[in-house]
């Protein structure tokens, strides 16, 4: 990935934890589950989480295909202490967005899915 | 005799040596795939991401057909992948054998957390200078009879090899053999069916 578009990717990130200032943390993973851009603020291992957020869109896809749903656009995990929303970033990238339980959501989804639409565009 | 319990089977091995293409081989619906572009040079277009599904039903007994991933980044997927499975058919490419050694490091990572029977299956036999069974067998340090080679492309060739699997499952679990029942003829093969519950 050229650097200008390592730059912009992480440009993205910065503008929607900006945004969002409750976000525990941003990546943006290929469909095949490598790391292309992070701004996580634990010490989560940046491979994994990539490998796995491949693995629930990827999933969720054909979840959607099966039950009529049409294209994913977005899937999401939620715990008691926080939750996790994955994004389609085109065809060819997934945007991670971990945020605590109690978040607006409607406001995550409307920056996300703008900043979803920013990444798809970078790739 | 279509409400036998169905038996669960997984199908793991290193990246290209043809899991997903064992499952669409042997599938009787419409496989659950989930390949997607590979952004690397892995020697071919796509890599499966989570799992592949199918079924298939083999004298009355389900099989539920369970294929990983085989990039290592993916190894919570053998894991979850693996639970509650009765048989394992890992997969090596016979023209790979730079990958054997990651072939035995997802045998173990699996075999050390389940107990489960398994085949090693050694892939395009159909293609000229690959690796024999029993040369590989040695190099596993296997019996030659836990080894069998397969063109997973071909569904008779995955078929026998599912046929040997569920001899081994039968053979290895005292608790599922005595829910056999009765014999049936399949391509040759003798295999028993489960008993009805
Ligand atoms: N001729 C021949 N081709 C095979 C055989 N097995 C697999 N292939 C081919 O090898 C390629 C890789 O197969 P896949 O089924 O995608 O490999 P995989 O094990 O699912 O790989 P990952 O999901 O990336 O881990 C495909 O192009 C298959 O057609 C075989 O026995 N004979
Ligand atoms: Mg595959």
């Amino acid at each position: 990935m050229s650097v200008g578009k390592q730059e912009a990717l992480q440009n993205a990130l910065k503008s929607l934890r900006i945004a969002i200032p409750e976000v525990r943390g941003a990546l943006v993973a290929s469909t095949d589950g490598l790391p292309m851009a992070q701004n996580l603020s634990g010490n989560e291992d940046p491979n994994r989480v990539a490998a796995m957020a491949a693995t629930a869109l990827g999933l969720g896809k054909r979840i959607s295909d099966t039950l009529n749903g049409g294209t994913l656009t977005e899937t999401s995990v939620s715990g008691t202490e926080g939750q996790i929303f994955l994004y389609a970033a085109g065809n060819k990238g997934v945007l991670v967005v971990v945020t605590p339980a109690n978040v607006n959501i409607g406001l995550v989804h409307l920056e996300a899915r703008d900043a979803a639409r920013s990444i798809a565009n970078i790739l | 005799m279509n409400e036998s319990k169905p038996l669960k089977v997984v199908i793991s091995g290193p990246v290209g040596a043809g899991k997903t293409t064992f499952v669409q081989s042997l599938s009787e619906i419409p496989v659950v795939n989930t390949d997607e572009t590979a952004s690397e040079d892995i020697g071919k277009a796509t890599t499966t991401v989570a799992l592949d599904f199918g079924m298939l039903t083999l004298d009355g007994i389900p099989i539920h057909l369970f294929g990983t991933p085989g990039q290592d980044r993916f190894d919570f997927m053998w894991e979850i992948l693996c639970e509650g499975a009765l048989g394992l058919m890992l997969l090596v490419a016979g023209d790979r054998p730079q990958d054997f050694p990651h072939a035995r490091r997802i045998l173990e990572f699996i075999t050390s957390r389940i107990a489960v029977p398994f085949l090693l299956g050694v892939t395009r036999q159909d293609l000229p200078r690959v690796w024999e069974p029993e040369d590989v067998a040695e190099y596993f340090d296997l019996a030659p009879e836990q080894v069998i080679g397969i063109n997973a492309t071909s569904s008779t060739s995955s078929l026998l090899a599912t046929v040997r699997l569920l001899e081994l499952v039968e053979a290895y679990d005292p608790f599922y053999a005595e829910n056999l029942q009765g014999h049936y003829d399949f391509g040759g093969t003798v295999i028993k069916s489960v008993k009805k519950t």
